[in-house]
């Protein structure tokens, strides 16, 4: 089993999915959409809970010491819902003490009152969407809030005591700058927030600016000036007070999301709720996506609805694939000591070779038994890594042919 | 003198321009003597081939017999042969045009001669057959029968006054196109019992019967069991039958004498046996001589053809075999690159010749291809006396090994709208052409005459005239010899590393152009790759051309969807797939595709 700590009761993450929102943005592919009707609402959150209680035997060995309900927008949901989902979680598992407790917030979807009952039901870490502080951009997401909306949201976390607040910013979105971002940058860091994460936007087949492609297109910054945007924000950042830990988070020292990092180092992590995918037993396992089949499959006995979408085994040589492909997602990298000791091989002797004209090319570095991805490296990383895991390290799939 | 039997045979071929309307007057020459009836015909039953029906020209020479009661109350034998109908077939044009007496002109009212059926029209002449214009598309409103008839006169030399004036598509008039040919064409003539000879104008591979030779006896008569050499080849055979096409397929007769048109089938496997103009004898009492005109086609034009998947080349190797059981006119061998792998050098005829073959391997056998450049045979004196055939750039001798080299200039005409000479010349001027003279064929339309490089002709040259003439010109061309010129090889290098596939020969003039087109299409169709790509363009070690295909900057993914791992390997194994196919050129990863886009000759620009 991919246990981590040597001692103790192993670890687990715990993550919830929340799939309704209050208005769906542009570049969104997640299963999220906009729910009007509260009885849903309940009966998801009953789903959840149910969801969660089959598992209560399975994870009674564990302590859990993340937890991170994401979305949609958890706090989309009725605050009286969001809470009873909150206390079921601890209830169930064994939530360690000192875990860390994320709950995504989308600015103008809470009041001073939620996040002050939230805070005192251990939840101590909120994650914020603001994408960016520049009116035209967010109208072109089609996000529904306000720079100011977002301050007034903010403000309201630092006095329902969280101090631990990530703040989500885009790059390469429709009218964008180098000038403007580096606006956005220096906007952010002088709130303060503890982590930021700053992601390029993709463009995704199922979302409006996939379907508006031709009428977008020109309005984007390109694939050179966001190669620029990224690599002048990694160092604005970093001397702002922000290291860059993985390709698109940064964080204070000490902040770094704990339950972001349980799927980059290849640890258990159990997900409920539609869409929402797991890790656990040395298997990795997705949840249906339909909201309704899964109320039904969660919540009435006799259903025959399976709530489990794919499970795959992942088999020895695919977990070492997993964990190249993920930890150089990480500024830390692979370190040759760790990687024996997980998985009894060398990493030199099974990559060596073919990180030699990574390294030549400035895409990566290694030193001191080391290897990491340079951030010139971090934004091609698909190629590199395609160049270099071989095709028993990503598993089997189909693409019909 | 011609027998009673022989009186009675008609042999002809049509000459016609494409889209002048062959393949319909053939059909309804064929519905008027009721061989066929209207309601069985596909429409254009002599072009067999799907290719040459979609195209609306036929490719190989076929035969048909037609039984045609005339209204003078005597049963005719009308042997109706077609004749290729583009400049790469020349030769087979020529044999089966010996095979006649005759020879129906078809011109369309409305568009006058073309090159090309000029060209045939001069080898109907050459052949001493007997032409009878027939003037078509008069059902049409622009139809000028009368400009035609007296352009026919004017440029070809044969009355034209009376000729039949027709629409195949309508029918109108069929029955005076038939007086023709039975009043003005000649019947056949020669001694059956002279010593065989048969002259050979087509044969055609068939799993069942091998080989169905297509043959004009001449003189004397051919039997089933018959011993036969073909007197070129000195191959010999015994007939297994003989016979005549009917509309439907073989029709074996056991015999056929002097005058006659038919078919012979003798288990031949191959046939590159049965050389188009060779002669068929009998192998025990051989004639003295063959028939004149013999010429062993060769190959003008050559390519490199690659499976885009290095796992389809035996595949690839049959699909060849096969093509060339039904094309003596096609060759090919094993040849490796350091680029596209294992493939073959192929010989072609021509560029339509090279098109049509391409087309079938992908269309009938399924295959992707990459074919490299066309180029020709130039002819190397070295300095050390030795004298080489060039057939594949990449194998061109270094300059300091070379005394002359020679390259191929055909003999070529173009008959064009005279608004539209200006901007020809400009062209054949730019291809390096030497003017010879040009001719008014009537007031509206001129007949060039150029001296042109076949490398310039390969080099995109057809797109170039049709794009300014708007597609009215017509070329027609003729190989007339060899002469030295000043080329060079032109090579392509992309990271600093050769890449044979895209070795050019040029002529020293054109080469800073030609390097700069290719290598701006090279760095419009290389991906982006993880390091900056640099393309150069080479003569010996000279560097004339360069062009950077910039490093990739962008290819991550951003966020993991809440834990999604899948979905991230799916994405980077399909990446990992799709790298597989990928062509490595040197240490550069170029799609097949992308690889085309470079070698396709477009824009003379």
């Amino acid at each position: 089993m991919n246990r981590t700590e040597t001692y103790g009761a192993p670890r687990l993450g715990i993550y919830v999915h929340i799939p309704f929102c209050l208005s769906k943005c542009a570049y969104c592919d997640f299963n999220s959409a906009v729910e009007e009707d509260r009885g849903v609402m309940t009966n998801y959150v009953n789903a959840v809970i149910a969801h969660m209680e089959s598992y209560r035997s399975a994870a009674g060995d564990y302590d859990v010491d993340t937890v991170f309900f994401g979305g949609g927008t958890p706090t989309a949901l009725p605050p009286d819902e969001l809470l009873r989902l909150i206390r079921a979680v601890k209830r169930i598992f064994h939530v360690a003490k000192d875990a860390e407790f994320t709950v995504e917030a989308n600015p103008a979807t809470v009041s001073y009152a939620t996040l002050s009952r939230m805070r005192r039901l251990g939840v101590n870490r909120l994650s914020m969407g603001l994408q960016s502080p520049h009116e035209n951009e967010l109208k072109a997401l089609g996000r529904i809030h306000t720079r100011a909306d977002f301050v007034r949201s903010f403000r309201m976390a630092r006095d329902a005591r969280f101090d631990n607040i990530n703040v989500d910013l885009m790059f390469g979105i429709p009218y964008q700058t180098r000038e403007s971002l580096a606006h956005t940058l220096r906007y952010v860091t002088r709130l303060g927030p503890e982590h930021i994460s700053l992601y390029d936007l993709k463009i995704e087949p199922g979302t409006p600016f996939y379907a508006n492609y031709a009428a977008i297109a020109p309005t984007l910054p390109g694939e050179d000036a966001e190669a620029e945007m990224y690599f002048d924000s990694i160092r604005t950042l970093a001397e702002a007070g922000y290291p860059q830990y993985e390709i698109s988070n940064f964080a204070r020292r000490g902040y770094a999301c704990r339950h972001n990092l349980r799927y980059w180092n290849c640890d258990e992590y159990l997900g409920f709720g539609v869409s929402a995918h797991s890790y656990f037993s040395g298997h990795r396992f997705s949840i249906i996506p339909d909201v309704k089949q899964y109320i039904e499959g969660a919540t009435v006995k006799e259903s025959r609805i399976m709530l489990t979408a794919e499970n795959e085994e992942i088999g020895e040589r695919e977990r070492i694939g997993e964990y190249v492909m993920l930890r150089l997602r990480l500024r830390a990298g692979i370190d040759e000591y760790e990687f024996r000791s997980r998985f009894g091989l060398s990493f030199e002797e099974l990559y060596g070779e073919r990180c030699l004209r990574f390294v030549r090319g400035g895409f990566m570095t290694r030193r001191r038994g080391v290897t990491a991805l340079t951030p010139t490296g971090m934004f091609v990383s698909n190629t590199i890594l395609s160049d270099l895991l071989e095709f028993e390290d990503l598993g089997r799939y189909n693409f019909g042919g | 003198m011609a027998s009673e039997k022989q009186k009675h045979i008609r042999n002809f071929s049509i000459i016609a321009h494409i889209d002048h309307g062959k393949s319909t007057l053939a059909d309804r020459i064929l519905e008027f003597s009721n061989t066929v009836a209207a309601r069985d015909m596909e429409e254009q039953l002599l072009d067999n081939m799907d290719l040459e029906r979609e195209r609306g020209i036929t490719i190989k020479a076929r035969a048909v017999r037609i039984d045609y009661d005339a209204p003078d109350g005597e049963r005719y034998a009308l042997n109706m042969i077609d004749t290729p109908g583009h400049v790469d077939f020349n030769y087979e044009v020529s044999r089966s045009l010996n095979a006649c007496e005759g020879a129906l002109l078809v011109v369309d009212a409305t568009q006058g001669i073309e090159a090309q059926t000029l060209a045939n029209a001069y080898l109907a002449v050459d052949a001493d057959l007997e032409i009878v214009p027939v003037i078509n598309k008069i059902d049409l409103p622009s139809a000028m029968p009368d400009k035609c008839k007296a352009e026919i006169e004017d440029v070809i030399g044969i009355p034209a006054e009376d000729a039949p004036v027709v629409s195949a598509k309508t029918g109108l008039n069929i029955a005076s196109v038939m007086s023709a040919i039975i009043d003005q064409i000649p019947p056949p003539d020669g001694d059956e019992n002279a010593p065989l000879r048969c002259l050979i104008f087509d044969s055609v591979y068939n799993s069942y019967l091998g080989v169905v030779v297509y043959i004009r006896v001449e003189e004397g008569t051919l039997k089933t069991g018959d011993r036969i050499r073909l007197m070129h080849t000195g191959a010999e055979f015994d007939v297994v039958e003989v016979g005549v096409m009917d509309p439907f397929g073989l029709r074996p007769t056991g015999m056929l004498t002097a005058g006659e048109v038919g078919y012979l089938t003798a288990s031949i496997k191959n046939v590159s046996d049965t050389r188009v103009g060779d002669t068929v004898t009998h192998a025990d009492a051989p004639a003295d001589e063959p028939l004149p005109g013999f010429k062993k086609v060769q190959s003008m034009v050559y390519a490199g053809i690659y499976p885009s998947d290095g796992a389809r080349y035996n595949e690839t190797k049959d699909a060849l075999e096969k093509l060339q059981l039904n094309d003596a006119a096609f060759t090919f061998e094993p040849e490796t690159s350091i680029a596209l792998g294992f493939g073959f050098r192929c010989g072609f005829l021509g560029l339509l010749h090279m098109e049509i073959i391409e087309e079938r391997l992908e269309r009938e056998f399924n295959l992707d291809l990459i074919t490299t450049a066309p180029s020709v045979i130039y002819e190397i004196k070295k300095k050390n006396g030795e004298v080489v055939r060039i057939d594949n750039p990449t194998n061109y001798p270094a300059p300091d090994e070379i005394e002359t080299a020679s390259e191929p200039i055909v003999a070529a005409s173009v008959i064009t709208p005279t608004e539209y000479v200006g901007g020809i010349m400009d062209l054949c001027q730019d291809r390096r052409g030497v003017f010879i003279d040009m001719k008014y064929l009537d007031p509206t339309r001129v007949e060039l005459h150029y001296r042109l490089p076949l490398n310039e002709i390969i080099y995109d040259f057809f797109d170039a005239l049709k794009s300014r003439s708007r597609g009215y010109a017509s070329l027609d061309y003729e190989l007339s010899g060899y002469e030295p010129s000043n080329l060079v090889k032109l090579d392509f290098l992309l990271n600093g590393e050769l890449v044979d596939a895209l070795t050019f020969i040029v002529h020293a003039d054109k080469a800073y152009a030609r390097a700069r087109k290719i290598a701006e299409k090279l760095k419009d169709n290389i991906p982006r790759q993880l390091f900056e790509v640099p393309i150069q363009a080479a003569i010996g070690s000279r560097i004339i051309a360069r062009e950077t295909v910039k490093a990739l900057r962008k290819d991550v993914l951003a966020k993991c969807y809440g834990g999604d791992i899948t979905r991230k390997k799916k994405l980077l194994e399909k990446q990992k797939e799709g790298k597989k196919k990928m062509r490595q050129l040197g240490s550069v990863e170029v799609s097949p595709e992308a690889f085309m886009a470079v070698l396709k000759l477009d824009d003379d620009q």
